[in-house]
């Protein structure tokens, strides 16, 4: 026999269970489009979306999409002397698979 | 090997979600995971695709002693400042995990396409998907794919050389998220501990060096499924290939040689007229007159064009800019207007199993269907 014998997937089938693509997000961070209102993370994760989109750490919202952000600002208070968004845009539309 | 038509599962885009591929259908309602029809191989068919599999990669070995030894890595437009990292990545043999040769193969000539050797994806697909459907159609019958086994088996190896946890690297996209978080279950089957984290999340931390998490720990394990060209490319780029020996990146950078186009005409070069090749060239057809055309980073089909008496039948035309290599024309598994490509996985450098991809033209892409085999 050349296949295998069992193939188990608890991860996999679990996140196809839930929402897809639906990651931990820190908190009180927003993805926002050009004019700060709430969008999806998958929007500044993705290069599929190009470079429109940016997180937002802070500021005030009501919590959905579409809402506004007051405030906030493009670097975590928390999170002095780190910086993120070095990677992940550069794909111009492709996924990194092949 | 034959293609044949079956009436699909009632319910099919359920049952196959449940194990994971949610990607089940095109953006225009056809199916992505297409089992209205499946291949049917023998085992003697199945046997050369094994072995035509290990001797493509013996070549690539070879192939890539000879590129740095004979520094060709300019002449593949590999950035000049990630030539040390490949050297030294390619002597001390870091983790890897896999490959897939995508084949060329009408039943009579195996001929190797192209090497996807730094972010294969269709995995899900391959060790998953077909699987469970084998069992629900033709549970006596076998399939070449024990893909699952063998990557449990090589993370099971790789347990002394990672720093735990091991990040699982995507861009985002729904099919890549998948994919990492299938390896995922892979490597935690083996003993592991996984993150999954996108790309664009990945720190930076100034002062200590170092890449970290969203909850600023290291990262020292990362497996990525976004190709090293992309990375070199970004902001984090030179951090990236400052890192390396302090974190253990798979698949590691020295894979740039492979998933490479132009390895297809060193690897020409190398081995002009051996069986399991096509004529491929970098300066241009020569003699070529039906050929195919396709840019030395294409993915998924991107950028190439096919011609036929020298004049471009498939894809775009438009004035060439970047580099590229020219293939001969391969002949391809046809039947009922779709012809076919056999995706070859190799796990740990070892053919693990394969997956078919349908096309209407001769061009795989993103949007080809998948379509389950079996062999008797």
């Amino acid at each position: 026999m050349r296949k295998s014998r069992e193939v188990p997937v608890t991860i996999l089938a679990a996140i196809a269970l839930s929402s897809i693509g639906c990651h931990d997000t820190p908190e009180n961070r927003n993805c926002v489009d050009e004019q700060g209102r709430i969008v999806p993370d998958t929007y500044c994760q993705s290069s599929v979306y190009g470079a429109h989109y940016r997180y937002l750490y802070g500021g005030a919202s009501g919590g959905h999409y579409g809402d506004s952000v007051v405030g906030g600002s493009t670097t975590s208070n928390s999170e002095s002397g780190v910086s993120r968004g070095g990677f992940g845009h550069d794909g111009g539309g492709e996924d990194g698979g092949e | 090997m034959r293609r044949l038509t079956v009436q699909p599962r009632d319910n099919w885009q359920a049952t196959v979600a449940r194990t994971g591929l949610t990607g089940h259908t095109l953006d225009d309602g056809r199916p992505y995971w297409d089992e209205s029809a499946y291949w049917e191989f023998t085992a003697a068919e199945v046997d050369r695709l094994e072995a035509a599999t290990a001797e493509i990669q013996r070549l690539a070995l070879i192939a890539g002693d000879y590129i740095l030894d004979h520094n060709r890595l300019e002449d593949m437009k590999i950035p000049a400042e990630a030539a040390a990292r490949i050297r030294e990545t390619w002597n001390s043999e870091p983790p890897a995990l896999y490959g897939r040769l995508d084949l060329a193969f009408d039943g009579r000539q195996i001929k190797l396409l192209e090497y996807n050797a730094d972010t294969p994806t269709a995995l899900v697909e391959a060790a998953v998907t077909q699987w469970y459907w084998l069992e629900d159609f033709f549970p006596d019958a076998d399939q070449f794919n024990s893909l699952h086994e063998k990557l449990v088996v090589k993370w099971k190896d790789l347990v002394p050389y990672l720093n735990q946890p091991v990040y699982f690297g995507h861009d985002g996209s729904e099919e890549d998220f998948m994919t990492v978080s299938y390896l995922r279950d892979t490597a935690e089957q083996a003993g592991h501990r996984t993150i999954p984290i996108s790309m664009y999340d990945i720190g930076w931390e100034e002062a200590a060096a170092r890449f970290v998490d969203l909850d600023r720990k290291p990262i020292e394990s990362l497996f990525k499924l976004y190709p090293w060209e992309w990375l070199l490319g970004e902001r984090f780029g030179a951090h990236a290939l400052e890192s390396i020996g302090s974190v253990n990146w798979m698949e590691p950078i020295w894979k740039m040689m492979w998933s490479n186009k132009a390895l297809l005409a060193i690897l020409w070069e190398l081995n002009p007229n051996h069986e399991l090749l096509l004529p491929a060239y970098l300066d241009g057809p020569r003699s070529l007159q039906d050929y195919v055309r396709k840019p030395l980073f294409g993915r998924e089909g991107k950028g190439v064009t096919v011609f036929r008496n020298w004049a471009a039948e498939e894809g775009c035309d438009s004035a060439v800019e970047e580099p590229c290599v020219y293939q001969k024309l391969a002949s391809l598994a046809t039947e009922g207007g779709n012809t076919a490509v056999i995706g070859s996985w190799l796990i740990d450098g070892e053919p693990a199993g394969m997956g078919v991809r349908e096309s209407s033209s001769l061009i795989t892409t993103n949007t080809s269907r998948f379509v389950p085999h079996l062999f008797r």
